[in-house]
Formats: structure tokens, C-alpha cells, sequence
């Protein structure tokens, strides 16, 4: 991997060669984190792309009001908690983030939805600005034009509809957080997963991150 | 010079003008009298999205429904239990999923004997399209759920624009310097479904100063060939999206032409750039002929998000 990038733009060979590697990277240390269950490389109509699944954690407001069938309550609880936190009853529900390579903007894309076999979590504005997005993230997110809004689409290869962050602004985002130094195409999709990740619930483990 | 621009732009007046009458009925699951229920006719232009319909639908069929409160977001349209996407223009899924045979052109030779099979040309023409509203169980797995501001549509619309425009110029900036006026301008032209007010801001996109042609944008849709329905969670109708970067010329001399650019994007299904041997590219209802340079459908034809959609249909 002595490949270096020289500007925020990733070809296609280099991203395919860094989903790889943070794969290898998470199967070596997957034991060191527990935020992340898995990182895979798909092939799907010769397209490669990285699919990361993590436990769904929603917000501690969200799950007790989901609980007692009572929004009154929810909305007198949202100031106690903030945080995104695993709940019990959402055991087995998976978030599933891909990055796909998008030949249009030719940038990394990603998009996102959630897996639950009893589908009570399906691809809505509800549904995300309920259980996806934190809330510190929301205003920001909803302000199409500063990230680029978070909306709904077809999947580029299930055709499904899934949710995705705009990639307009990927270059001037990752430009901007990027600094003066040459990346290696993993030290790229690892910065891109920081600058896109953040805002839909998609942190880099510290495990993974770490040299 | 001028003769071939008179040609271009009665290209795009026939383009514009193109319409599928359709004959809407209540899914009987859904109408309060089963299947006694009025059709709702409409002569509506394939380059429109069926998405702009749900609003005029909930209000004719309002009496019929069983639950006439349901919200008009809840509608969806199918045909034959294929679910239609709200974000493809109609004459994309007319070409895709009716089964009608497209037109051929009027050419000579090799071109008209296949169609000298015994069969006239209007026989297998499927008109009215017959499709079913449904006000009930969302197929939320495959549509996209609209809301009733119609902002979703909008939403889809200007994410296929902007997509469009970083294909023709590396960069978005065309849509991005568009003013709000010329914003709003856009999307009303496809409400409305309004040359006048389409046309100038078309322009502005499709030849923005000082910037030169990178990319063209074409997507194919491809019907997922039963060896692959295997595949778990596989829709009725499903379709495979293929989309690549497409020169608009293969050197200084050589423009790109429908036949070179499906030889290099699916070299199986079109193993020739001359002559269509395994499938057809259908464009507005037409098989578009291998030698036409890309970049003038571009400039032509394309749909109202600056995009070629073109079915691929396998020949039989």
C-alpha cells in the first residue's frame, strides 16, 4: 500500500484495494472493539463494495417512547439524553452502511438502512431522524446544502430504497479535514468514513484507527 | 447547418410531446365495491414521473375507497404486481414493462426484414397501459414513499440533475449557480410539464460557458435474467442499474456512438458496435440505431434530468 493519493479524489483501483484493506484490518481486530459486527467486501454486478453492519442504538427517549406507545412522554424525556444507546428491544436489528463507489461522481457514496426482520424500521424521514441520525446532528442534516442533505434513493445495485448522504460536497468536505499530507487510499476511506460517518452514526472504531 | 438544428429541435419537440394514454383502476382491495369502481383515464407524457399523479387519484377515487382518509401518500401505482417506481419517467417503465414491442426504424435492408415476421407493427402495441392504484399495504421495500407536498419527488428529481451535471462537467457547479428563481422554474416545467419554462434552464445546464463536455449520461436498465432470481430478495420486475463514465468520443475523429458505448459497458449483450445481435437499446419507444452519436441523443432526447434511461430489451 505505498500508493499515495494525491488529491481528495480516490480512483476506483485505490478504493477497491482500501475496502479490502479495512476489512483485513477488522478481521484482525475485531475483538478490540464492539461497536462494529462486521465489514465485508461485496461483489454485486462486477461493483465492489464495503458493507459494515453495526447494532442499531437508538436514542434512550426514542426506545421509552416506543415502549409506553406515548410521544407526550418522549418529547418530555428529550432533553434528559441525547446519546444514541443500544435497546433492549431492538436486539438483532442491524444497521447496514455501504460505501459504494460511485462512477458519476467518482467519490465513495454512502447509504444506509436498517435490517430488521419483523421490518419495523423501514426506509422513512421518520425512521431516520428517529433512530438514525443523533440528535446533536439533526438541524445540520436537515439543512440540505451544508453536507448535502440525507434523503432517500435507490440503491445503485439492489435498486432498493435506502437512505444516502448527498455526495455533492464530499470534495470540499474532505478537503477542507484532510490537511496538507499525501494519504494512502486506507488512510483515505478511513478520513472519508470520519468526514461522511459522523452524522448518520457511523464512527470509526478507535481499535481500527489506530496504527 | 441549419437543416440539421431544424432536425434537433423537432426531435425534441417529438420527444416532448411523446404520450401513453393509461386507464388507472382502484386495486380491489382498496375499493369499497370491489372492482365496479370508474377507471381514471389520463393522457400523460412519458417523459413526466407517475409521481406527480397520487394527489388527482386520491381525490377521483376518493368515494370508492374504503378508507377515504387515507392519505394520498399511501398510493402507489403497479402494473401486473411490479411495483413502479415513482422517480422513473413513465415512458422508461412503458418501454421496460409493457411488453410492447418497440419502433423500429424506418430503415432498409437488415432492419426491415426482422420486422417481416408476419406480425403488423401495431399487433402487439399495449394501449391504453392498464395500471393499478393501490391505496393500501406500501411496498416500502421497493418504492420510495413519497409525501404529499410531492417534496420527495422533488427531491429525487434535482439528486438525478445534479448527478447529471457532475457527469457532463467533472464538477456540479452549473445546477449549484442555478438562482432560486431558475430553480424553482425547473421543477415547476416538470409539474407542469411545460417546454417554455423547461427549455431556458435546460440550456443553461447542457451548455454551461467555458466548460467542456467530460462525460455523457446514460444509465441502462437491464430486466434481471431468471438465472439470477435466485438472488434473495429478488422484486417482481427488478432491474439492474448499469451506469458507467462514457467519453463523448473515442478519439478526435470518432464520435461515441450508442454501439460503442454498450459494447463497452456490456460487451455480453452487445458484442457487436454495428449491428444488434442479443439485445436492443430502446430509447422514447424506439430502438435506437447502434451508429447515433450519444452526445446528440444527449442534446436531443434526453430525459427531463438530463439523463438517456434506456431500456435494455433482450430480442427474442
Amino acid at each position: 500500500m505505498l500508493d499515495v493519493i494525491a488529491s481528495p479524489l480516490i480512483s476506483k483501483s485505490d478504493f477497491d484495494a482500501a475496502c479490502d484493506e479495512l476489512s483485513r484490518l477488522f478481521a484482525e481486530r475485531h475483538n478490540l472493539q464492539s461497536e462494529w459486527l462486521s465489514v465485508d467486501v461485496h461483489d454485486r454486478n462486477d461493483t465492489r463494495f464495503l458493507r459494515i453492519m453495526k447494532p442499531l442504538c437508538t436514542r434512550v427517549d426514542v426506545a421509552l417512547g416506543d415502549s409506553q406507545e406515548q410521544s407526550d412522554e418522549r418529547e418530555l424525556m428529550e432533553y434528559d439524553e441525547e446519546a444514541l444507546e443500544p435497546s433492549p428491544s431492538h436486539q438483532g436489528v442491524v444497521v447496514e452502511y455501504d460505501i459504494v463507489f460511485s462512477p458519476s461522481f467518482q467519490v465513495p457514496v454512502l447509504y444506509f438502512n436498517i435490517k430488521d426482520l419483523l421490518f419495523r424500521f423501514p426506509p422513512t424521514m421518520d425512521t431516520l431522524y428517529r433512530h438514525l441520525i443523533p440528535l446533536q446532528f439533526r438541524s445540520q442534516a436537515e439543512k440540505a446544502g451544508v453536507i448535502g442533505g440525507i434523503t432517500l434513493t435507490d440503491h445503485p445495485l439492489t435498486n432498493a430504497p435506502v437512505f444516502f448522504v448527498h455526495p455533492c460536497q464530499t470534495v470540499s468536505i474532505l478537503g477542507a479535514s484532510r490537511g496538507k499530507e499525501e494519504l494512502t487510499p486506507i488512510e483515505f476511506l478511513m478520513l472519508w468514513i470520519s468526514a461522511m460517518g459522523g452524522c448518520v452514526g457511523l464512527h470509526l472504531p478507535i481499535a481500527l484507527a489506530e496504527k | 447547418m441549419s437543416s440539421s438544428r431544424d432536425l434537433s429541435s423537432r426531435l425534441r419537440q417529438n420527444v416532448w410531446d411523446g404520450t401513453i394514454p393509461l386507464e388507472i383502476r382502484l386495486h380491489s382491495g382498496d375499493c369499497r365495491t370491489y372492482d365496479d369502481s370508474d377507471p381514471y383515464l389520463i393522457q400523460f407524457p412519458r417523459l413526466s414521473y407517475l409521481g406527480l399523479l397520487p394527489p388527482r387519484l386520491h381525490t377521483f377515487f376518493s368515494n370508492s375507497l374504503i378508507y377515504p382518509d387515507v392519505s394520498p401518500a399511501e398510493a402507489w401505482l403497479s402494473y401486473e404486481h411490479v411495483p413502479l417506481k415513482w422517480h422513473y419517467p413513465l415512458g422508461l417503465l412503458y418501454d421496460l414493462y409493457s411488453g410492447t414491442e418497440p419502433a423500429y426504424p424506418a430503415a432498409d435492408g437488415d432492419d426491415a426484414e426482422k420486422k417481416a415476421d408476419g406480425r403488423n407493427v401495431g399487433d402487439d402495441v399495449n394501449i391504453p397501459w392498464r395500471l393499478t392504484v393501490h391505496f393500501s399495504e406500501y411496498p416500502v421495500e421497493h418504492l420510495v414513499k413519497l409525501d404529499v407536498d410531492g417534496k420527495h419527488l422533488h427531491d429525487l428529481f434535482i439528486n438525478s440533475v445534479k448527478e447529471a451535471d457532475f457527469v457532463r462537467n467533472g464538477h456540479g457547479r452549473p445546477v449549484m449557480n442555478l438562482s432560486k428563481e431558475d430553480s424553482t422554474q425547473l421543477w415547476e416545467s416538470v409539474k407542469q410539464h411545460s417546454f417554455p419554462l423547461y427549455n431556458p434552464i435546460n440550456q443553461k445546464l447542457l451548455n454551461p460557458p467555458g466548460v467542456s463536455l467530460r462525460h455523457l449520461p446514460v444509465k441502462l436498465y437491464l430486466p434481471h435474467a431468471t438465472s439470477d432470481s435466485n438472488d434473495k430478495g429478488q422484486a417482481p420486475g427488478s432491474l439492474r442499474v448499469v451506469q458507467q463514465p462514457i467519453n463523448p468520443a473515442l478519439s478526435s475523429r470518432q464520435p461515441q456512438t450508442i454501439g460503442t458505448a454498450l459494447n463497452q459497458i456490456i460487451p455480453s449483450l452487445f458484442p457487436s458496435r454495428r449491428s444488434p445481435l442479443l439485445a436492443q437499446a430502446v430509447l422514447h419507444g424506439a430502438v435506437l440505431p447502434l451508429g447515433t452519436s450519444v452526445e446528440e441523443l444527449v442534446r436531443t432526447t434526453a430525459y427531463l434530468d438530463g439523463w438517456l434511461h434506456i431500456a435494455v430489451v433482450m430480442m427474442a
